[in-house]
């Protein structure tokens, strides 16, 4: 089954190469499949019993659940945010279950140990660990659902201090750095997810890199919604330590439903003395049906706090799934001299609705912040920027270049930019510019006249507009980015 | 409805002053007063801050904290404000109009010179068809006035009323002066009406100055535009009053097809100023030009926010809005372009540069875009930052002190934003007043364009 799909990938490769813009947007979704695990949920609703009864299920300690419990009683007194562009459907949190783990069945300490049928949906995914083991040198910390269920290269990792595991691990074997950095970026006070999420956040992944360490390897982890009805709530927490380095990769996709699915997720980074975060996306969650039925809704809070002088947090993400998308990665620049980038693509289809982008925060002085963003609209969809770039007061010689494009393929789709900037310090120099545009009927027409049939030279066009982000994915990310495009790197070379 | 809070007490006061506001005024802008109590209710509930774009610190919060009056009974003001009005624009000679606090005043040199084709008169004055007329276009802005408008619709009683007829070009600027002359702190809502009809053409230029520069004011001024089938229209507003003043001037324009409309704001001097600029573009192949230059020291507030519809195809729109900011003041600037499905070949631009001279200075900007149709062209830029260190240490190595090559390198900064006046006597002017703002001088002085006092020629009025 496993090589019948890697041939079929690799005979299919050579023809996504050429593929266009319209088969990633407008293609069924391949990864549209639901795994038969035995799935123990708790039932819909939540209550501070059902947070009690999550925390016990997970063998928490008194202090995180009483974290959970403030959170909690503080998201009651929220309302869903509004000011998004977005239409969302009213959510009834009460028709949500906020938990479902893997049955507990004995822990697999080997790989052949893992549920075969889990085994496979990461190979049918296109992410086989072992070969991903075996070849690619990265540690995979697979989340299914709620439950970290394989870790690997933890060994490898451990030599060197670094610390690569899943949340609940995490809470039980470093419960002291756990807590010294949860909630410490992102609040529960935060926003109404994220309120949600710290009530009720399942599991995650947390990374420490200590001291003076470059990991050595990317470290991934894939996310999955896999159970019917359930919300996933992840958490991450990443720590890079004074002068570490570390580049994540997070990636995304998600069976067909067509109900639809609350996504509430909050990243933490937080980056010490002259480290080095890169934190990649690659988001391709069921968007729902061509007439925008089902999709996953995804809200959420991305935040790294740039702590340390001459700290650098750098975003890539390549935005395609999510029937909803609310999600704005934003670099806290506290140290002198910390360095904040935000690079996305964002596409949008049929009925999808995208608002996102980042908020660069200047505090420390000499910070300098770099925002480059592409849309792609078609179909119905809507697809928003949103962004903030604020310089403190007592920040001098900041600099901020930003760019967001965005590109409409279709007469039906809106495509928005809502820009804040505001500075405070005369110091700052901070640049801002934007384009909206369709495809030009020129390129179009020399495209056709070099004997390049229209939808290749769509496919060419866009893949050339996203480029300057592409280029920003790690390696081992770019195939899976470009394939969820459809736009292909080497087809535009030349 | 809540009426505790003190900007409810405008609402009240027209209440129980219904007698003395102008019958027919108040009879047309019966439905507006409903809105207007609506929202009220809206500014109470919110507080001073539109629903759109920049942070609120931006806007003049303060604007009815200071405790005004209102001329209701229309007591005649102290001195004969007009009178004592003296244009002093050497070279220009302009159609004169005075708006003495909120009252229409003609001048001699109006009637004399007024040319056919023109109507300038006060909103108190009109009668029959022209009425209609004037009625019709307060009433379009009903549905959707911000607070500041409510307000003025609320307590209205005199405006200008400004027509060409179909195929008038008017050689002359129409010049409405408003003067702000009282002992005691004063609102005056001000309206201004433009109607251009198809195939003509005006220039209309506004100033607001104080003659009381000690005195608390606060201005609410909405000008509604009409631009029909290929007119043109110019509109020009220059503000240099008192510390003292507070203002909200909102500008609504509708443009049919072919028409063409330039608006240029300039702010050299007052306290705190909101500026909204609508404008729709709702007939075909219309041109919109917005320019819009503010000077803020001390600490000054200026904040522009721009509404820009495009409705129909093949319109064209440009917009460059530049600040440069001193001592402590502060800027804000929000613009939206919105492009509705079915407007093809919209090409709009936008452009917004800010400059921080002083290190206590705040600029916050949002420049936006909605666009739900694909076939358009729309970009949108913005700016803030400080002069060029290396351009001013090579004037300072040619021999230019240090304060004057700042002063030359801003007064560059500003120079096209004032290039893109197409009127050319004022063009000429505002450079002058221009070095003058940035040179510490009032711009106020006697040579200045626009001058409310002194002892010019009064003769340049009627050449």
């Amino acid at each position: 089954m496993n090589d019948d799909i890697e041939k079929n990938n690799a005979q299919k490769k050579s023809s996504e190469d050429n593929d266009t813009l319209s088969r990633a947007t407008s293609g069924e979704y391949k990864y549209g499949f639901t795994s038969d695990i035995d799935t123990e949920i708790i039932p819909a609703g939540l209550s501070e019993d059902v947070i009690r009864l999550i925390s016990q299920k997970k063998g928490e300690p008194e202090w995180l659940l009483d974290f959970r419990l403030k959170a909690f009683r503080h998201w009651q007194t929220l309302t869903p945010p509004t000011w998004a562009h977005l239409k969302i459907p009213e959510i009834d949190f009460q028709s949500i279950s906020y938990y479902a783990a893997p049955k507990a069945k004995d822990r697999p300490k080997r790989l052949d140990e893992v549920d075969p049928a889990l085994l496979d949906t990461f190979n049918r995914l296109g992410i086989p660990i072992e070969e991903q083991k075996a070849l690619s040198g990265m540690a995979v910390d697979a989340v299914l659902d709620s439950v970290s269920v394989k870790t690997t290269h933890r060994e490898r990792l451990a030599e060197l201090g670094i610390i690569f595991c899943s949340f609940s691990e995490a809470v039980k074997e470093y419960p002291d750095l756990v807590r010294k950095y949860l909630g410490k970026v992102v609040g529960y006070r935060d926003n109404f997810y994220a309120a949600l999420n710290s009530a009720v956040f399942s599991d995650g992944s947390f990374v420490y890199i200590p001291k003076g360490v470059r990991c050595p390897m990317e470290l991934s982890t894939y996310f999955r919604i896999n159970a019917s009805g359930t919300g996933q709530f992840e958490r991450t927490l990443i720590v890079a330590d004074d002068d570490a380095y570390v580049s994540y990769l997070e990636g995304c996709t998600a069976p067909m439903r067509d109900e639809n699915q609350l996504h509430a997720a909050i990243v933490e980074i937080i980056v010490e003395e002259r480290a080095e975060v890169k934190y990649s996306t690659v988001q391709n969650w069921y968007a729902g049906d061509a007439q925008g039925r089902g999709g996953v809704y995804n809200f959420v809070t991305k935040r790294g706090l740039c702590r340390g002088d001459h700290s650098k947090l750098s975003w890539t993400q390549v935005e395609t799934g999510s029937a909803i998308t609310w999600k704005y990665p934003s670099c806290i620049l506290a140290g002198d001299g910390a360095v904040g980038e935000f690079y996305s693509v964002a596409v949008t289809n049929n009925y999808q609705q995208a608002d996102t982008g980042t908020k660069m925060v200047h505090i420390g002085s000499n910070t300098r912040s770099t925002i480059v963003s592409k849309g792609i609209s078609a179909g119905h969809s809507e697809n928003s920027y949103r962004g903030l770039v604020k310089v403190d007061k007592k920040a001098e010689g900041v600099r901020n270049y930003t760019q967001c494009d965005s590109l409409l393929l279709s007469d039906s789709c809106g495509a928005h930019t809502f820009p804040v900037i505001d500075v405070a310090n005369a110091s700052a120099v901070v640049e801002h510019e934007a384009t909206t545009s369709k495809i030009s009927e020129q390129q179009i027409f020399y495209c056709n006249q070099r004997g390049i049939p229209t939808e290749e030279a769509v496919a060419l066009i866009v893949n050339g507009y996203a480029k300057e982000v592409m280029n920003k994915l790690p390696m081992e990310f770019a195939v899976e980015a470009q394939k969820l495009l459809a736009i292909t790197l080497e087809g535009s070379v030349g | 409805m809540n009426r505790t809070d003190a900007l409810s007490q405008y609402l009240d006061l027209a209440d129980e002053n219904d007698a003395l506001l102008n019958k027919d005024l108040r009879r047309t802008l019966w439905h507006i007063h409903n809105f207007g109590e609506a929202a009220l209710g809206k500014i109470i509930a919110n507080g001073w801050t539109p629903a759109q774009t920049t942070p609120p610190m931006c806007y003049p919060e303060a604007l009815f904290g200071e405790d005004y009056g209102v001329n209701l009974a229309r007591v005649p003001m102290p001195a004969d404000v007009a009178a004592s009005f003296r244009c002093g624009v050497p070279k220009l000679s302009s159609l004169l109009a005075i708006v003495a606090n909120d009252a229409f005043t003609p001048t001699d040199a109006l009637s004399a010179n007024c040319p056919e084709g023109l109507t300038v008169t006060s909103l108190r004055s009109l009668e029959g068809e022209l009425w209609r007329d004037a009625e019709e276009m307060m009433m379009d802005r009903a549905d959707s006035p911000s607070p500041g408008a409510a307000i003025n619709s609320l307590l209205l009683q005199d405006g200008v009323y400004i027509r060409t007829e179909a195929g008038t070009e008017v050689e002359k600027a129409v010049q409405v002066v408003n003067l702000f002359n009282s002992p005691v702190p004063l609102l005056t809502p001000r309206r201004v009406l433009v109607h251009a009809m198809p195939g003509s053409k005006v220039r209309v230029l506004l100033c607001d100055h104080s003659q009381t520069p000690s005195v608390a004011h606060c201005n609410i001024e909405v000008v509604d535009v009409w631009v029909e089938e290929d007119a043109s229209v110019e509109i020009y507003d220059i503000e240099e009053s008192s510390a003292n003043t507070r203002r909200s001037w909102h500008l609504n324009v509708v443009q049919c097809a072919g028409s063409s409309l330039s608006v240029d704001t300039f702010f050299l001097a007052g306290g705190a100023s909101q500026n909204n600029i609508t404008v729709a573009l709702a007939g075909p192949r219309a041109h919109t030009r917005l320019g819009g230059l503010a000077i803020t020291s001390g600490s000054q507030q200026v904040d522009t926010q721009v509404q820009l519809y495009h409705r129909a195809p093949h319109c064209d729109s440009r917009q460059l809005f530049k600040s440069a900011l001193f001592d402590t003041s502060r800027g804000g600037f929000g613009g939206c372009i919105v492009v509705d499905n079915g407007a093809v070949g919209t090409d709009a631009a936008q452009s917004n540069r800010n400059m921080l001279a002083d290190p206590g200075t705040h600029m916050a900007t949002a420049p936006q875009l909605e666009i739900y149709c694909d076939d358009v062209k729309c970009s949108h830029g913005a700016t803030t930052g400080q002069l060029d260190e290396r351009a001013l240490f090579y004037m300072q190595t040619r021999g230019i002190p240090a304060e004057e090559a700042r002063r030359m390198l801003t007064q560059a900064f500003m120079a096209d934003v004032v290039d893109n006046i197409s009127f050319e006597v004022l063009r000429q002017r505002m450079h002058v007043l221009v070095e003058k703002r940035l040179s510490g001088a009032s711009a106020s002085c006697d040579t200045c364009a626009t001058a409310c006092h002194g002892d010019t020629n009064p003769e340049t009025v009627a050449e």
